[in-house]
């Protein structure tokens, strides 16, 4: 069984948030529901600011804090190495929103980000919290895929209902490869810079092994124990290196 | 079973402002949640997720715990003297949890499918999921507990034992929900295994304050009560409750000046928390209290502050530990700025009504002031 | 809470059945089958399988690099979009609007099919109160309009303005003929000097290509950014992302890139150096960078030729009279006289704020790395020295010899088409060929003397010549993907015109100009029309993608190619027999794609039908290319053919001394109007020189509204995922905000996240304000997104409407609107 991960080169990100787009077409995500997101960061002063991104999706780690704290074992962890929720068992507790390091998980019933709120424009039944007339055919509430239902937590899943798919064995799941595209995740088949990879990480010959090793892929807040499974190549520096302290983030 | 006079306090007032609050907070909290969910809500999935609701469930829970403890000193640890307010704790401890466990479910995104997802799936590994079992387990005991002696079994060793059973859950009910807040590394500001600590020594606070709010409504004066009354509330009461403030101002002080002192990511949000006026209220609120306490004056108006002070330290920790958003980079400030919907001031208000109301109705129905016959 | 959800949304599910359809209006189903019976049509069901998942191939429309697309559909509904693996701009791979795609498609605020106004006042606040009608009276009434005008011999008092639409089936082949055949000059002023003229001009006065260039990056070792924001929003997008990814993290070297720009953005943030520059003052920059490059004898002497002693006499300050043997330039020698020996480092510190030492670094860098391209847009020509600027930046190609250079910058090749099913020159009418129409100045003045001579178009002066009555006044005027209401400088102007003519608007969606419409004759989006597009400059070998339909239109609305065709069939004469042999724009394609036969393409496209079924011909390699000074023709197997002089006159350098002309003849034709007009001096106004721009209104702060990464050609201000991602480097993300320096916040005592007010001669907009160190301290910048007052519900009444505030000036020379160059000040709200 594979150990799907991802690597995210950060050299060669423009943070143009292709990424973002598309796993919100892919998913149906809601505005600002970025199970994918790219954060930018500010420092320094004119004439020499300096501008940082950071793209983010969930790390799908290997000791996922937000499994651990879910009382109803709604956050599970697949055999491939895939951390989904299971909408039919979570209780809306927003425990795992918590204790996630990462922030990548959304809760369903908020107030929307966006005025008129989209969700009233294309309502939903309560078994989809709202269904617009661009949803994907895809909905698997086991897995986390699709649009959640009210009440629950949802995140992203690799594109679950895409990679859960893919012949068993292949290495690296590469969108260039035209036997593999449909099964790439959305993140990583629409990244023009190519700064994204996906393949199997227990898999010592995938590129994504191979990348790590040669570019030493490190990871993102290594120190919280959750060994995620999305590596960062970073040219040098410590994953996050791009994400500065919070306390130097004050505004003027 | 010796039959105590009933008392004189202001009962009824207390039902009917009960009443009112319930119908308000419920009608305007229903009407809001049913058109829009929980959008009514001002929580957010880019930095607080857990909004004023829970701070109430962690208030009334707490205070739940703090007063099966008051309850506890006569019931299990036999000091005699405590018995004139032991039924009347057990009875609050009940309807105390109640009212949390109500706000909660309504904060949840499905409280009926918790009854039965949490004892199907159960995740040893989660606080919340022990916190339950033991909550849950508490309610059970507590009111085959409050039975017992309702029915004038007291001292029995099956009474004693569901005593001690219920206390043994309640405190590790308090310290789960502790654990669910202190194990949380990723999140400095709550971070520490002495949380747990910290919550129960703060719970037997509100624990205090509710037995000698209600035992004064129950009677409405020093004059009205009993003696075994009177001399509880003019000696071991205060005493011992300000000897407990006194320690937990302590504690709150040091949580204070370490979060200030340290420059740890994360910790930041104390320079927020200590700029807000509510900090300086809060306090006054204990410390005055505290003043009052040594005094033996003014108990009621004492514990109203203690409530009030307690109130505003479980949103500070609970909101507090949230006002930094994980990883969200430009889109959101440095801090959260969040006040909570009307909609949660609803369920404030539901939840200290749940608590007058079923005090009230214990009162009225249940003799709450029974002690032991020797 | 879910149960509390469950019992009210049965409720209201009853509710909105008693009510009846209306209340369910919101939720578009398409119901349809799909195109050519190719999608399967079953009910919609859970976890539906990829088998009822057909992939179409068309063009995104959300930028003009109109990259292939792959168009998912399931069910009769379109749910993703990624690029065309085949298509060579896409390459599989998307930039953050393609996948927006769906979103236009199924915008609940789409028009449903065609109206017309029943409410005779116009005005922001009043109600249309369109009612629909038939696309019979539609086309009539248009026609008749047009008609009567021909009968009156007022005929130039049609006008159809058109914004972001090219490609033979809506400008080349129904469009361009219309002016003819029924006779308007106004027929397809488009909006390019509202886009980027600036530099279009700047290389026809250089090099005698009146176009954008194509670039090869993917071989350059150096690239010098000006105004062009490269990693946000300059095209093609989708591919500047890719090369990006290539040049920067896997080509050995890597390309080192210099960005120049008034605000750090992304491209600043990713190049290697970033240079904050005052705006307008970019080709004093490249003035000074040309100066090193001469002083330091970095030239490339096999392109640019070198001094006859083979000595480098060009010392700072001092004229040259050695002689100098040019190759493929012209005036070099006589450039450094009159304007480059003065241009020195220190100098331009002093006018850009670079420091002198970076501009010496760069200028070496830059003429030492090759092969170098120097490129620009508009925030270096959005100047009333916007030419200049071009023609000082464009010139820096020609000194280290990347024209038509493997690495450098080149031209667009068009595609092979075949003949279009009708030709315009058969079916004139002698009103055609000599009617009153003949003797009319456009409304716009491009082309004149009292306007602009060498613009293309002058979109942005209709409303002011129209409300001048100079030349005349517009009688009926139709709109075609633009909408000018909103985006043009001064745009208020324009709502004073059309509620003084008759209206119509095209466009599938509510904007502005809709409101003041008297007919809507809405377009069928993109996802649901035939359309093809030669590609825009890329890399040079030509490239046409299709555009098929991915479903049925949704709604009652009919492609613009379509409309235009109904219409001519309408106007009396012969014009109605052209158009009816075009018949249809499926028709016209099919005709196009004839053309492919004889010249199949690299992918194997040779009919229509391959076409449909790859979404793109192609035919590499660009033909030319110039290899140390020598230029040379493709013979098949490489670039093995010497080229003549005359060769590269014809093809390349299109100048008339057939060299890249420092001294620029092109202006030197229309000399004595330049000289009136900006009142240049005449010793160097043909030259690239420095000229203080002239900045609009009085303010301390120069007021710049950059494009967005997500700005989907307009429609993003109704996209609600859109609008959430908008400004993401400072976070603005339910509006964009206004970002200024810490300096002007304290100077003006605001801070972070209050609203301020932006004041410009025209009137004042507010805005919130993001206190950042990113911008410079004499600068605010507000992107342009919002600020809208119709377009839909999201985009109703959201931010500020930035071109309310920017003064209509224009390049006296490109014609390019001045948007850039505004002076404002801000104050707290």
């Amino acid at each position: 069984m594979a150990k799907w991960g991802m690597v995210i080169d950060l050299e060669k990100c423009t943070g143009c948030q292709a990424c973002s787009t598309a796993c919100q077409m892919e998913n149906n995500r809601l505005p600002g529901e970025n199970y994918q997101d790219v954060l930018y960061y500010t420092e320094g002063k004119q004439p020499t600011p300096t501008l940082k991104w950071f793209p983010r999706p969930c790390m799908h780690c290997e000791e996922p804090s937000c499994m651990h704290v879910c009382p109803t074992k709604a956050t599970y962890k697949t055999e491939d190495g895939v951390v989904l929720i299971d909408w039919d068992k979570c209780i809306g507790c927003k425990y795992c929103m918590i204790a996630c390091p990462y922030g990548v998980r959304f809760y369903t019933d908020e107030k929307a980000l966006i005025e008129p709120n989209i969700k009233q424009v294309f309502k939903g039944d309560g078994d989809l919290s709202w269904n617009p007339p661009y949803k994907g055919p895809q909905q698997d509430p086991k897995h986390g895929v699709g649009i959640q239902p009210n009440g629950v937590v949802s995140k992203c899943n690799f594109c679950y209902h895409k990679i859960s798919k893919a012949p068993k064995g292949v290495a690296d799941l590469d969108e260039s490869n035209p036997e593999l595209v449909e099964y790439v995740p959305a993140c990583v088949r629409t990244c023009a810079p190519k700064a994204r990879y996906f393949g199997d990480l227990d898999n010592p010959n995938s590129q994504v092994s191979r990348l790590i090793s040669d570019k030493q892929g490190t990871r993102l807040l290594d120190h919280t124990g959750n060994k995620p499974q999305v590596y960062y190549l970073t040219g040098g520096g410590a994953a996050g290196s791009a994400v500065p302290g919070t306390r130097s983030n004050k505004k003027a | 079973m010796a039959t105590q006079a009933q008392g004189s306090g202001p009962v009824s007032a207390v039902l009917m402002a009960g009443l009112a609050g319930l119908v308000i907070s419920l009608a305007i909290a229903f009407m809001n949640l049913l058109s829009g969910g929980h959008s009514a809500f001002n929580t957010g999935s880019d930095g607080v997720s857990w909004g004023l609701p829970v701070v109430n469930y962690v208030f009334f829970a707490l205070t739940s715990t703090g007063l099966t403890l008051v309850s506890s000193l006569a019931m299990t640890f036999g000091n005699k003297g405590w018995y004139p307010i032991a039924k009347r704790c057990v009875w609050l401890s009940l309807v105390t949890l109640v009212a949390g466990f109500a706000s909660l479910a309504l904060e949840l995104g499905h409280p009926f499918r918790m009854l039965w997802a949490i004892p199907l799936n159960a995740q040893l590994v989660s606080p919340l999921n022990w916190m339950g079992i033991f909550y849950a387990v508490f309610l059970v005991l507590g009111i085959l507990k409050f039975m017992r002696i309702h029915n004038g079994d007291w001292n029995s060793s099956t009474s004693k034992q569901i005593g001690v059973a219920a206390l043994v859950t309640e405190l590790l009910a308090g310290g789960m929900l502790g654990m669910a807040f202190g194990a949380m590394a990723m999140r400095p500001m709550w971070y520490g295994n002495l949380v747990p600590l910290y919550f129960i020594l703060t719970a037997a606070c509100t624990g205090a304050a509710f037995a000698m709010l209600v035992t004064y409504l129950s009677y409405g004066s020093e004059e009205a009560m009993p003696g075994q009354v009177r001399s509880l509330m003019q000696g071991a009461l205060p005493t011992a409750f300000a000897g407990l403030l006194g320690i937990t101002i302590l504690v709150i002080g040091y949580r204070t000046v370490i979060g200030l002192w340290s420059n740890a990511d994360g910790l930041q949000v104390w320079d927020t928390i200590v700029a807000s006026p509510w900090f300086w209220i809060e306090a006054a609120l204990l410390i005055g209290a505290f003043w009052l306490l040594l005094q033996r004056r003014a108990l009621a108006l004492a514990s109203v502050m203690v409530i009030g002070g307690f109130f505003i330290d479980r949103y500070e920790f609970v909101i507090g530990g949230q006002l930094l958003p994980l990883f969200k980079g430009s889109w959101v400030p440095d801090l959260i700025a969040y006040t909570p919907s009307t909609t949660e001031w609803m369920l404030t208000l539901m939840a200290f009504s749940i608590v007058l109301v079923g005090w009230a109705l214990g009162e009225r129905m249940f003799n709450l002031g029974a002690v032991p016959r020797d | 809470m879910e149960i509390l959800k469950k019992l009210i949304s049965r409720r209201r599910f009853l509710q909105v059945s008693g009510a009846g359809t209306a209340a369910g209006a919101a939720v578009v189903g398409s119901g349809g089958v799909g195109i050519g019976g190719l999608s399967t049509l079953t009910e919609a069901q859970a976890a539906t399988v990829d088998g009822n998942t057909v992939v179409t191939k068309s063009i995104c429309a959300q930028c003009p690099a109109r990259c292939g697309i792959d168009v998912y559909t399931t069910n009769g509904k379109v749910h993703a979009i990624y690029g065309n693996a085949g298509h060579p701009i896409a390459n599989g791979k998307g930039c953050p609007k393609m996948h927006l795609g769906t979103y236009i498609l199924y915008d609940p605020d789409r028009f449903k099919g065609p109206m017309k106004r029943t409410n005779a006042k116009k005005g922001r606040n009043e109600d249309p109160q369109f009612v629909p009608i038939s696309w019979e009276e539609a086309y009539q009434t248009v026609a008749d309009r047009m008609n009567a005008l021909r009968d009156k011999g007022e005929s130039h008092r049609f006008g159809l303005f058109f914004g972001r639409g090219w490609g033979a089936t809506d400008v080349g082949v129904t469009l361009a003929p219309m002016a003819k055949l029924y006779g308007s000059p106004n027929i397809g002023i488009g909006h390019s000097s509202m886009c980027s003229d600036g530099s279009v001009l700047a290389k026809q006065c250089t090099d005698g290509n009146a176009s954008y260039s194509s670039y090869d990056y993917r071989n350059a070792n150096y690239l010098l950014i000006f105004g062009a924001n490269f990693l946000e929003s300059f095209r093609p997008y989708n591919n500047n992302l890719q090369v990006w990814g290539y040049i920067r993290g896997e080509k050995a070297p890597k390309t080192r890139v210099t960005a120049v720009d008034v605000h750090m953005n992304q491209t600043l943030a990713a190049s290697d150096r970033a240079l904050l520059v005052k705006p307008g003052t970019d080709g004093a920059l490249a003035l000074a960078i040309a100066h090193v490059i001469l002083t330091e004898g970095l030239w490339d002497r096999k392109f640019v030729g070198d001094f006859a002693d083979g000595q480098n006499h060009f010392k700072a300050g001092e004229p040259v009279d050695a002689p100098f043997t040019e190759k493929w330039t012209l005036g070099l020698a006589e450039w450094w006289n009159v304007e480059l020996k003065d241009r020195t480092p220190q100098w331009a510190a002093g006018v850009t704020t670079i420091p002198a030492e970076l501009i010496v670094k760069t200028a070496r860098e830059f003429a030492t790395t090759k092969p170098a391209i120097a490129l620009f847009e508009r925030g270096a020509h959005n100047h009333s020295n916007g030419v200049l600027n071009g023609m000082a930046i464009h010139s820096l190609n020609a000194l280290v010899g990347s024209l038509f250079a493997e690495g450098g910058l080149a031209y667009q090749m068009g595609p092979a088409y075949g003949p279009a099913p009708a030709n315009p020159d058969e079916h004139l009418d002698d009103y055609a060929n000599n009617g009153p129409h003949k003797a009319m100045a456009r409304i716009d003045l491009k082309g004149h003397e009292d306007g602009y001579m060498f613009a293309k178009n002058m979109l942005q002066e209709v409303p002011k010549n129209h409300l001048a009555n100079k030349p005349y006044k517009m009688d009926t005027v139709m709109f075609y993907m633009t909408n000018p209401v909103f985006s043009s400088p001064d745009a208020t102007a324009w709502e004073k015109m059309l509620a003084e003519v008759f209206v119509i608007d095209t466009s599938p969606f509510p904007g502005e100009t809709a409101v003041m419409a008297d007919l809507i004759l809405p377009d069928s989006t993109y996802l649901e029309r035939w359309q093809d597009a030669p590609t825009y400059p890329f890399q040079g070998w030509p490239l046409a993608q299709i555009r098929t339909p991915a479903i049925k239109p949704l709604y009652d609305t009919k492609t613009f190619g379509n409309t235009l065709i109904e219409i001519g069939k309408r106007i009396k004469g012969p014009t109605s027999e052209y158009y009816a042999k075009l018949d249809n724009v499926e028709n016209i394609l099919r005709h196009l794609a004839k053309g492919f036969e004889a010249s199949p393409g690299d992918n194997g496209v040779n009919s229509f039908e391959s076409w449909v079924e790859k979404g793109v011909w192609y035919k590499k390699p660009y033909h030319w290319r110039q290899v140390r000074g020598e230029f040379f023709e493709w013979d098949g197997q490489g670039w093995n053919k010497p080229m003549s002089a005359d060769d590269v006159k014809k093809n390349l350098l299109k100048t008339d001394s057939g060299k890249f002309e420092f001294k620029s003849s092109y202006l030197d034709h229309k000399r004595d109007w330049v000289i009136a007009k900006t009142g240049r001096d005449p010793a160097k106004f043909n030259f690239p020189h420095w000229e203080e721009p002239k900045h609009t209104g009085s303010g301390d702060l120069h007021f710049v509204s950059p494009k967005n990464a997500m700005h989907a050609e307009g429609r993003s201000a109704n996209i609600p995922n859109a609008i959430s991602l908008m400004q993401p480097t400072v976070g603005g993300r339910k509006h964009v905000c206004a970002e200024v320096h810490p300096s002007v916040a304290k100077a003006k005592g605001f801070k972070d996240g209050d609203r301020i007010r932006i004041k410009s001669t025209l009137g004042e907009i507010t805005a919130i304000a993001r206190v950042t160190e990113l911008t410079r301290p004499d600068v605010i910048v507000l992107p342009f997104e919002h600020g809208h007052w119709a377009h839909g519900r999201w985009a109703k009444e959201r931010g500020s409407h930035v071109d309310s505030i920017i003064d209509n000036q224009s390049d006296r020379i490109s014609g390019m609107a001045n948007y850039y160059t505004g002076k404002v000040s801000v104050e707290k709200a």
